[in-house]
């Protein structure tokens, strides 16, 4: 097991082993290019470990988003028809718009990377900033999808059950302005209320499906914050490739800003059935 | 056989210093000025930084400590009523786990010596390391605010249905907490990279030097384990502002998922303490026992082990909680599952000193201590998995004696056993020996009477974090709390010791302990690319057999073996078959 | 013993190199696909999301979930393996990838060993009836009439009085 481990990654300084190196020398370019960091010996040394680094990253972030996951598997699982009912006031359509928005920009910032590869200045960052765009739509999408919440009173936690609530049910029954608990008292769950949702259906709503979207809110919030980190960075590997920063030789930015891009789109691949899909159809 | 290939005399080393400082010249003078130390690249600087910081988190912690046991010294109100008795016990676990114990042995020492002993010039990531440290001082910023604006009495793990109700600061806190897991997880990232990628050539896995195993095994913990903790720490906010009931049964929560939360990372977070601990021990049996460590790689498979088992038993902490009886048999059994890595360390160790040489140094004193207190916590941990035993044992004062001696018994001890090793390569200067020693025996005695009494009256059933106690426990804290009277003594002579080599002490020769291991090899203090000329090995760090006497020698001064004047000349061959 | 020194290091044409991208100058080299290849990518992630939303209109009663699971895992797949290159790069990033999701499941699954499984209480170890009174054994919990059935079940099909614990 330990020969193939040592294969894996290969440290760049056995190349030149049968020579001891003196220490390098800043400034020689054929041996030293600018963009090679003093303690790495050879660019190659330095791509490897940029890239493994990141990963590294990317598999912290799939444990942070995971802990989410861990808590909606969890609690799906004690309260399946909950989530069966609640899920019916997220609009499908917009969620499925949302996915192949992000897969677009998937496509194009994998294009931006193999553009910097070729040395393809000006195509690089013509799909930079297409990836950009779908994300500021993608944004533009969810203050949407957000806004019909707020106005329906499908709010996390204290703030649900807002006087906007009382205007979807249609049987008359008055829900009052806030369905939160009072922490003090030790009064039983009140009673599931009818609701209207996305596609015009009387559905049952628990003051329970609090829960579903606070948890819908943390999620999409959390993955909503690394679509804005994923522009600035994108932004960021813009300007530097407009400088003329990158080249066949260099673009190490520009394909981890592009792997941090492809994260944000893997969580979305994830948060969409989960969220938008999975329930009883009606 | 010589351990580090040089070129021959004329070699290109006289080259000029760029922005960084001159390569060749001792880390600490290369470059002045507190711009240089603020925006230094160099991992021994960081390291030092985060040395300096650590150490003063110990100290607040430490004076936590002290005041929580002068408060239990008699009973009822001693110096303090009892909500601000919580605040006390709360910031003292909170400080000295989050802000102390964890950065210790990986930020402080590993920074320093994780590059030289792979013979590398620096980590993969320096500005990382450079933003690991600054985040590090914004965590420990918001949470002296959250000090300030109020503090936290839940105790240092948050635990809900209180953490989320409590009036007190509990989202600045935890924030600060979250913003240090960052840290952590930057320093995690950099080791596992800088070990993948940069060993200098004859530097294979299999004969890396103990210490960096045990690096890359916490940096594997620190990078899965913390981003958890992140999450808990979001979700315990977001309860509090939002309410959202996640936690909270009234709204169909479940209060004890956010324990599995919390002990999903607090668990594997031990290791990250207790690995890098081992790793030092490893270190100084090695050396003071002249031999080649046993079971070498045994040794660095232990502590992968202990990383991976290690995110099996988190529910060990919940088995009182309410979880349901099949998970504390799953757990249960995975907790005495995890026990082996450790003893398959303490063998090997014990192995070592058999036939060795010994010298007994104030370091090997502390890996002495090491091996006897971790043995005491490792098997009283045992009692705490069993679970007939654990309903009577669980919050008690058993628990903290146990947690004291695998963390401070053990991670402490191999810290400061680690430190009064290295100083000589970190500073150049040399300690004095005869009041490191009195130092230690002021810690072991002052230690043990601290908690012994702990693990009595904890099976006696006294239980923990509680302000006020029955008549009987009385000779039991007193004791104790004498004890640690004991301990702060020599833990101030140590500190003292430490210190007063900067400005009293001999300038240290280049290897004073005689040992074979790589970092040993170069300048004492080293040189700012840590190496005179790119380092080839040709034998392990424990080859006590292959090192060539002058390797081994102390000395005559503190530089590199065939450095002199800006010259590397090659090294003679000298064989010792 | 410079003649021992090429044996302790590793081969400088090691297969590794190939996927490490390195050339004999250290330069870097990677494997670029073309723009089609990408955009056939893209193609087969828009048919699977179509896939998963139209299924997601049929009631396949537990199955909904797995089904919704093993088609955004495709997705991702394709994601990880083309769009962010793992498939021609070094394979400890893609170990480093997949870790994430091996403890990931260790956390949900023993996580769940508890929420899944709250209030079954082991009835050998709760309720003890003690066999010669029929009545509850001293310590332990008041004993309940499942754990007298239980042991009632056990008596019944010839097995010995006084049962072994």
């Amino acid at each position: 097991m330990f020969r193939r481990c040592r294969n894996m990654v290969v440290t760049e300084r056995t190349k030149m082993a049968n020579v001891s190196e003196p220490l390098q020398v800043p400034g020689h370019e054929e041996s030293h290019p600018d963009f090679l960091q003093h303690h790495f010996d050879t660019p190659a040394q330095q791509f490897g470990a940029a890239k493994l680094g990141m990963w590294v990253f990317i598999a912290t972030e799939i444990l942070m988003f995971g802990g989410l996951f861990c808590a909606y598997a969890i609690w799906r699982g004690q309260d399946p028809k909950v989530f069966d009912e609640a899920h019916h006031f997220l609009n499908k359509i917009l969620g499925a718009s949302n996915t192949i928005v992000l897969l677009f920009s998937s496509l194009t910032a994998a294009l931006a990377v193999r553009s910097s590869q070729v040395g393809k200045r000006n195509l690089t960052s013509f799909y930079l900033v297409v990836t950009i765009a779908c994300a500021c739509i993608f944004l533009v999408i969810k203050y949407f999808e957000y806004s019909h919440k707020f106005h329906l009173g499908l709010l996390p936690g204290h703030c649900f059950g807002h006087p906007g609530l009382s205007a979807a049910i249609q049987n008359g029954e008055e829900v009052g302005t806030c369905l939160r608990m009072d922490v003090n008292s030790a009064s039983v769950m009140p009673e599931w209320v009818r609701a209207v949702d996305e596609e015009g259906h009387v559905t049952l709503l628990s003051p329970r499906a609090n829960m579903f979207f606070g948890l819908y809110f943390v999620m999409t919030g959390l993955h909503g914050l690394h679509v804005v980190i994923g522009m600035s960075i994108l932004l960021w590997v813009l300007y530097k490739n407009v400088k003329g920063s990158f080249s066949p030789a260099y673009f190490t930015p520009v394909d981890l800003g592009a792997l941090y891009w492809h994260l944000v789109d893997l969580v979305w691949i994830y948060l969409f059935p989960l969220l938008y899909l999975v329930g009883k159809p009606e | 056989m010589a351990v580090v290939d040089i070129p021959v005399a004329g070699g290109a080393v006289g080259h000029a210093a760029d922005e960084h400082g001159d390569p060749h010249a001792n880390y600490l003078k290369a470059k002045s000025g507190i711009g240089s130390w603020m925006y230094t690249l160099d991992h021994k600087r960081i390291g030092l930084m985060y040395l300096t910081m650590v150490s003063i988190a110990f100290l607040v912690g430490g004076i936590f400590a002290l005041l929580v046991r002068l408060e239990l010294f008699t009973r009822g109100k001693t110096i303090v009523d009892a909500e601000t008795y919580n605040r006390f016990f709360t910031l003292h676990g909170a400080v000295m786990v989050f802000l102390f114990i964890i950065p210790s042995v990986p930020a402080a020492l590993g920074n320093f010596f994780l590059p030289i002993m792979i013979g590398a010039k620096d980590v993969a990531f320096p500005r990382i390391n450079m933003l690991s440290f600054y985040i590090y001082l914004v965590g420990v910023a918001i949470i002296l605010t959250s000090i300030v604006m109020g503090s936290v009495d839940t105790g240092w793990t948050f635990y809900t249905p209180y953490s989320v109700q409590t009036a007190n600061s509990v989202i600045s806190m935890t924030f600060g907490v979250f913003v240090l897991g960052f840290s952590s997880i930057l320093t995690g990232l950099n080791f596992l990279v800088t070990v993948h990628t940069m060993r200098a050539p004859g530097v294979r896995f299999a004969r890396m030097p103990l210490f960096v195993w045990g690096m890359y095994a916490t940096a594997l913990i620190q990078v899965l384990a913390t981003p958890v903790l992140a999450i808990t720490l979001l979700l315990l906010i977001a309860e509090r502002f939002f309410g959202i009931g996640i936690f909270d049964p009234k709204l169909g929560g479940d209060p004890v998922l956010f324990q599995h939360f919390f002990w999903f990372y607090s668990h594997p977070a031990v290791y990250i303490m207790i690995v890098p601990g081992m790793a030092i021990v490893s270190e100084l049996i090695a050396t003071f026992s002249r031999r080649a460590i046993f079971g070498q790689f045994a040794i660095a498979m232990s502590s992968i082990g202990l990383a991976v088992l290690g995110f099996l038993v988190w529910g060990h902490h919940l088995f009182t909680a309410g979880m349901s009886e099949f998970a504390t048999m799953v757990f249960s059994a995975l907790t005495f599952l995890v026990a082996i890595p450790s003893g398959v360390k303490v063998f090997n160790w014990t192995a070592t000193m058999y036939k060795g040489s010994i010298l007994w140094a104030s370091p090997m004193l502390y890996a002495m201590a090491f091996i006897f207190l971790f043995t005491i916590g490792g098997l009283t941990g045992l009692f705490l998995g069993t679970l007939s035993v654990d309903v009577h044992l669980t919050d008690t004062y058993f628990v903290v004696a146990h947690f004291h001696y695998v963390m401070m018994g053990g991670t402490v001890i191999a810290f400061l056993g680690g430190l009064l090793y290295w100083w000589p390569k970190m500073t150049g200067k040399m300690h004095d020996e005869r009041k490191a020693k009195i130092g230690f025996w002021f810690v072991f005695v002052g230690f043990n009477a601290v908690f012994i009494p702990q693990f009595i009256m904890g099976s006696r059933g006294m239980p923990r974090r509680y302000y006020d106690y029955l008549p009987q426990f009385q000779p039991f804290h007193q004791a104790s709390t004498i004890g640690s009277w004991i301990l702060a003594t020599g833990l101030f002579i140590t500190a003292y010791t430490l210190l007063e080599a900067l400005w009293k002490g001999k300038k240290a020769p280049r290897n004073p302990w005689n040992s074979a291991g790589y970092e040993w090899m170069t300048d004492t203090p080293p040189p700012l690319a840590n190496f005179h000329a790119a380092p080839v090995y040709t034998r392990g760090p424990y080859d006590y057999h292959l090192a060539t006497p002058e390797e081994l020698a102390t000395g005559p001064d503190g530089r590199e073996i065939g450095y002199k004047d800006g010259h590397v000349s090659a090294l003679p061959e000298h064989g010792r078959h | 013993m410079a003649a021992d020194l090429p044996h302790t290091m590793e081969p400088a044409d090691s297969g590794a190199s190939a996927s490490t991208g390195a050339d004999a100058h250290g330069a870097v080299h990677v494997h670029i696909a073309s723009s089609r290849f990408y955009v056939g990518i893209f193609a087969a992630l828009i048919c699977l999301t179509i896939a998963t939303v139209k299924v997601s209109y049929y009631d396949f009663g537990a199955a909904n979930i797995v089904l919704a699971l093993v088609i955004a895992t495709m997705k991702a797949s394709l994601v990880a393996a083309f769009f962010m290159h793992l498939r021609h790069d070094n394979l400890f990033n893609t170990i480093a990838f997949l870790a994430a999701f091996v403890f990931l499941g260790i956390f949900i699954l023993l996580t769940y060993d508890d929420t899944g499984y709250r209030g079954q209480v082991d009835n050998d170890y709760g309720g003890k009836i003690d066999p010669r009174t029929g009545q509850g054994a001293a310590g332990g919990e008041p004993a309940t009439s499942a754990t007298a059935d239980s042991v009632a079940a056990e008596k019944a099909p010839g097995a010995v009085v006084g049962k072994k614990e």
